[in-house]
């Protein structure tokens, strides 16, 4: 066998070569700690609890210990100060005058973000794939990390923006204005009779916040605007009227209420509707279900009877005829003509 | 199976044509059977398919398989039973989507199923190109397409059938995908029941359970599961309460609603399939369907034609009726002078003339000759406006006067029959699905006044009151279908109060009738059917009033049965003023209204058998007055029916109660309506 004749410098070029990469990756990696990542390294969602911890710990006492983070956490100091360490490199932590620590703007956002990303699933596990109270915390954990903004506002709608998880604790609202937030404030161009539902409430200045809930003004409720005046509303919030300076209305967004369901029986002859929900249950439920009014299905108001009932309805091409009585058990949206 | 033998069950919504493929290619040989304990009729046939042979099992139409109703019991219990090698499903091509919904869920039961794409002459009609490969690639079993009518396709449909029972076609039915949290709790109760030992149709158990569907909920609550076509119970009670449990926990915190969830995602997947098979090639113009239907439900003029079809199917059952009766007559005054001289040759004594000829062939002969003629058009009118498509038109602009008492529209239907036979209206009863407004329906019927009841009332009325007859007449009509209506409320609010049925109807396109099918459903299926029926009940009967009014032989009148059964019989008639002739004359009129006159004949010791007569409508008049004339005619109308029509009864409700209920409240009906009229107009003085 040939011995290999390798020049001098090899080995420790080579060295220096690997040395040069292991660098690159490091710095690559704590220069774009981007939130579209998909496949989570282990660390970020370590350091993430840790953001979620220290959050809370600097909402409580006002200030930040590594030794409350290591109690609350249950793990050594040691290991904070490694997570730390990790929360100064994605810029969510900074070191103020006297040594200490504090979260930074960017970092508060990232923390609340986690908490509503992880209320929002408790909530959607919880309503929609009916999880136990007590098993969604896990769950929701595994899922805050890796849902992107745009998922998480795609979820909050569905869920017809919610205030309140289902452990009570209050959902935080998306940051008001910015993108991502679909409402749009108050003072802006609505009308007397709109409906709409409130999306969001600046949490700054804090007072009107706690005025305003105070009031009734909460993420998820429904308002009805009553009067429109130059600088005051006349809001109906469950069932008081409630004036709102223009001033104030400019910090609370909205978006339009999902349009009330009819009955559809109160259509007339021509209307067409998609079925939103039936109501009842058992046979009765059942049989209007097989006839093919299910949710999203869409349906056209034929005729009357020469004695105006029943009345004909065509849906997925057949026409069915049926009482008023029966047909206002299926809730309708109206369909714009076209 | 046998060897050599496929069975095959024909499952399929209503209307769709299901009897007519069955009709085609079992020919003649269709029986009709009973599932056991149950109304609802299933037909088997069979025929035989290059040597093998195939047995058909007809199915009773049904939108769904969710056990909601006796049809989808019996359509799922079957398939489930796993008797049927395949099962072919077929289907409305012009209403894709909505039959779909069955076909999935039949797809969730067996694998080897064969889809008849039916109706595909409507579909090019309508403008529509329908893409049969990519439907089968979307189903994953063979589809079929058929003009059922035209019989066009079925030879395929056949050879498909049998290539998937003998596994030379494989299937791969398309699964549906419930969503993320059904399909969770789908796959949790599939490892649980797993457990216990089910594997047989887990998922479709599964999903049962989350359904909350009424008889598989039922089964697990009994902790028996053979009736869910699972041989032997795998697994002990308490494990399958246990599961039950589970379930129900799991579809308890579904949001939104499991059982809607589950409909709608088959329906969002039937919607995707039409949206990828159906396309339209040229614009839907306003159909046909649209156009009639907007003159036969316009709020005017829908009243002179429903009325106009109705008294035109009348006229012609009345005037065919006497036409075709009036032949049917003569050829039996024939056939009985021929029997009686040929009896009288060969020295044959008294009392077998009499009985055979006198009783037997005269009842059963007056029966056909009377019954024959207005049921067989009566069923092909109605049969024929069935396959057009008005029925349900008429049901739907007569369901809100209807709603008044309690019922609804297509208890309409069944009066409208009666007027022409009460067996066909009791029949006609099948259509309605509530079973409350069924039996109301059937118990109603009687009240309505037959063709027999008024042909033979008409030649009394006439007899008795003479220039004033149509005023009478009319009376009577009017006051039967008042009769009927109070029937109807009294019962809605004493034997079946409660919550108000409700009335859905499908309104199905106008379609032309086709007139080979019209004439087997109205004669063979119905007519034959019925009138054996008739005879095996009016022998009997006529020969037994024979006796009556014979025995003891030689005997004077008031010696006879019938000169007893007058006499005891009086009394009962006193508060109604009715006469023990009259009431044995009735009695005589069980087996068929239209013998009225010679029972008169026979209780007024004019006669002794039941041979049509004229003397005894000449002497009526001189022995009633107006009022007793009239009191007789309504409570002959009214009283009771027929003893076919009581057959007829039985046989829809297969209930001794009901049965009885539907002689108990024509009779009291008529009680009550002849006492009044007597006693006010006693006091009238009339």
């Amino acid at each position: 066998m040939e011995t290999l004749d390798l020049p001098q410098w090899f080995w420790p070029a080579l060295s220096l070569l690997l040395t040069v990469l292991w660098l690159a990756t490091l710095l690559w990696r704590r220069r774009r700690p981007g939130p579209a990542e998909t496949s989570l390294p282990h660390e970020r969602v370590e350091a993430e609890d840790i953001l979620k911890a220290a959050y809370a710990e600097e909402q409580k006492e006002g200030v930040l210990r590594i030794g409350d983070l290591s109690h609350r956490l249950e793990l050594s100091e040691r290991m904070i100060k490694r997570g730390m360490a990790a929360l100064l490199d994605f810029g969510w932590v900074e070191r103020d005058a006297e040594g200490g620590m504090r979260l930074t703007d960017e970092g508060k956002a990232r923390a609340q973000e986690l908490i509503r990303a992880h209320r929002l699933w408790e909530t959607y596990l919880v309503d929609r794939e009916g999880m136990s109270l007590d098993a969604v915390h896990a769950e929701a954990h595994r899922r805050e990390h890796t849902t992107t903004p745009e998922e998480l506002e795609r979820l909050d709608a569905e869920l017809g923006h919610p205030a309140w998880d289902p452990h009570g604790h209050a959902i935080p609202a998306p940051k008001c204005g910015v993108p991502a937030s679909p409402g749009r404030a108050l003072s802006g161009d609505v009308e007397p009779g709109d409906r709409v539902r409130i999306v969001c409430l600046d949490d700054d200045p804090a007072p009107l916040l706690a005025q305003l809930v105070a009031l009734g003004f909460k993420p998820g409720v429904d308002v009805e605007v009553v009067e429109r005046q130059p600088d005051l509303l006349q809001l109906r919030v469950d069932d008081h009227t409630v004036p709102l300076a223009r001033a104030a209305a400019d910090h609370v967004f909205a978006v339009p209420a999902p349009a009330l369901p009819l009955e559809l029986g109160r259509l007339p002859v021509g209307a067409r509707a998609r079925v939103v929900d039936i109501k009842g249950s058992g046979t009765r439920q059942r049989r209007m279900l097989d006839m093919g009014f299910v949710p999203g299905a869409e349906v056209t108001v034929m005729r009357r009877a020469s004695l105006g009932d029943p009345i004909e309805y065509r849906i997925k091409g057949t026409g069915i005829a049926m009482r008023r009585t029966d047909a206002n058990d299926v809730m309708v949206e109206e369909l714009e003509d076209g | 199976m046998d060897s050599g033998t496929i069975t095959v069950g024909v499952a399929g919504n209503p209307n769709v044509g299901k009897s007519v493929i069955f009709n085609a290619l079992t020919g003649s040989q269709q029986h009709v059977g009973n599932w056991p304990g149950k109304t609802v009729e299933r037909a088997a046939g069979s025929f035989t398919y290059q040597g093998r042979e195939i047995r058909l099992v007809d199915l009773p139409g049904t939108y769904s398989l969710a056990a909601q109703s006796p049809e989808e019991v019996i359509a799922r219990d079957y398939i489930i039973s796993g008797e049927p090698d395949v099962v072919v499903d077929v289907v409305d091509a012009t209403s894709l989507e909505r039959n779909l919904n069955l076909t999935l869920q039949i797809l969730e039961l067996t694998d080897r199923v064969v889809v008849g794409l039916n109706l595909m002459d409507e579909v090019e009609r309508m403008g529509w190109e329908l893409d049969v490969a990519e439907l089968e690639v979307e189903l994953g079993v063979p589809v079929v397409p058929t003009v059922a009518t035209e019989e066009e396709g079925l030879p395929e449909l056949v050879e498909a059938t049998v290539e998937v029972a003998e596994g030379r076609r494989s299937t791969n039915p398309v699964q549906l995908d419930y969503g993320l949290t059904i399909e969770g709790h789908i796959e949790t109760l599939q490892e649980d029941l797993t457990r216990v030992g089910i594997e047989e149709r887990s998922r479709w158990m599964a999903l049962k359970l989350l359904e909350d569907d009424p008889e598989v909920v039922e089964a697990f609550k009994r902790g028996d599961l053979t009736a869910l076509g699972l041989a032997a119970p795998p697994a002990s009670a308490e494990a399958l309460q246990t599961l039950l449990r589970q379930a129900v926990r799991l579809r308890e915190g579904t949001r939104p609603d499991a059982k809607v969830e589950i409909v709608r995602r088959r329906y969002e997947l039937a919607h995707d399939v039409v949206h990828r098979v159906v396309h339209r090639v040229r614009p839907e113009a306003e159909s046909v369907t649209e156009r009639i239907d907007r003159i036969v439900t316009h709020r005017i003029w829908s009243w002179p034609i429903t009325l106009a079809v109705f008294l035109a199917i009348f006229w012609i059952t009345i005037q065919g009726g006497e036409i075709a009766g009036g032949w049917l007559d003569a050829g039996l005054s024939r056939l009985i002078d021929g029997a009686r001289a040929w009896l009288t040759r060969i020295q044959a004594p008294w009392w077998v003339i009499g009985g055979l000829v006198d009783g037997l062939l005269v009842g059963v002969g007056t029966v056909i000759a009377v019954m024959l003629p207005p049921m067989t058009i009566l069923f092909t009118a109605f049969a024929l406006l069935e396959d057009l498509g008005l029925l349900p038109r008429i049901a739907f602009n007569l369901d809100r006067p209807m709603q008044v008492l309690g019922s609804q529209g297509k208890q309409t239907l069944t009066w409208g029959m009666s007027f022409g036979c009460n067996v066909t209206g009791v029949m006609a009863s099948r259509i309605i699905e509530n079973k409350k407004v069924q039996l109301t329906a059937i118990l109603t019927s009687p009240l309505i006044i037959c063709s027999g009841g008024y042909g033979a009332g008409v030649a009394l009325v006439i007899a008795l009151f003479g220039d004033r007859a149509l005023p009478v007449m009319l009376s009577l009509v009017f006051l039967s279908l008042g009769a009927a209506s109070l029937a109807t409320f009294v019962l809605n609010r004493t034997l079946f109060r409660g919550e108000p049925g409700g009335f859905v109807l499908e309104m199905p396109r106008y379609r032309m009738p086709k007139w080979r099918q019209v004439a087997w459903r109205a004669l063979v299926d119905r007519v034959a059917h019925t009138m054996w029926r008739a005879v095996q009940f009016a022998g009997p009967a006529s020969l037994l009033i024979w006796i009556l009014g014979n025995l003891p032989p030689g005997a004077p009148f008031e010696g006879t049965a019938v000169g007893w059964l007058v006499r005891t019989l009086a009394p009962l008639g006193d508060p109604f003023g009715l006469t023990g002739e009259m009431i044995t004359a009735l009695l005589f009129t069980l087996p068929a209204k239209e013998i009225v006159v010679p029972a008169l004949a026979m209780t007024y010791g004019l006669q002794t058998t039941l041979v049509e007569s004229e003397g005894v409508l000449s002497a009526l008049p001189q022995m009633w007055g107006p009022l007793s004339s009239y009191t007789f005619m309504v409570f002959f109308m009214l009283y009771l029916p027929c003893l076919v029509t009581v057959w007829a009864i039985w046989k829809e409700t297969r209930s001794l109660k009901w049965t009885l209920m539907g002689l108990v409240v024509p009779l009291t009906t008529a009680s009550v309506i002849t006492f009044l009229v007597y006693q006010g107009g006693q006091l009238l003085g009339f």
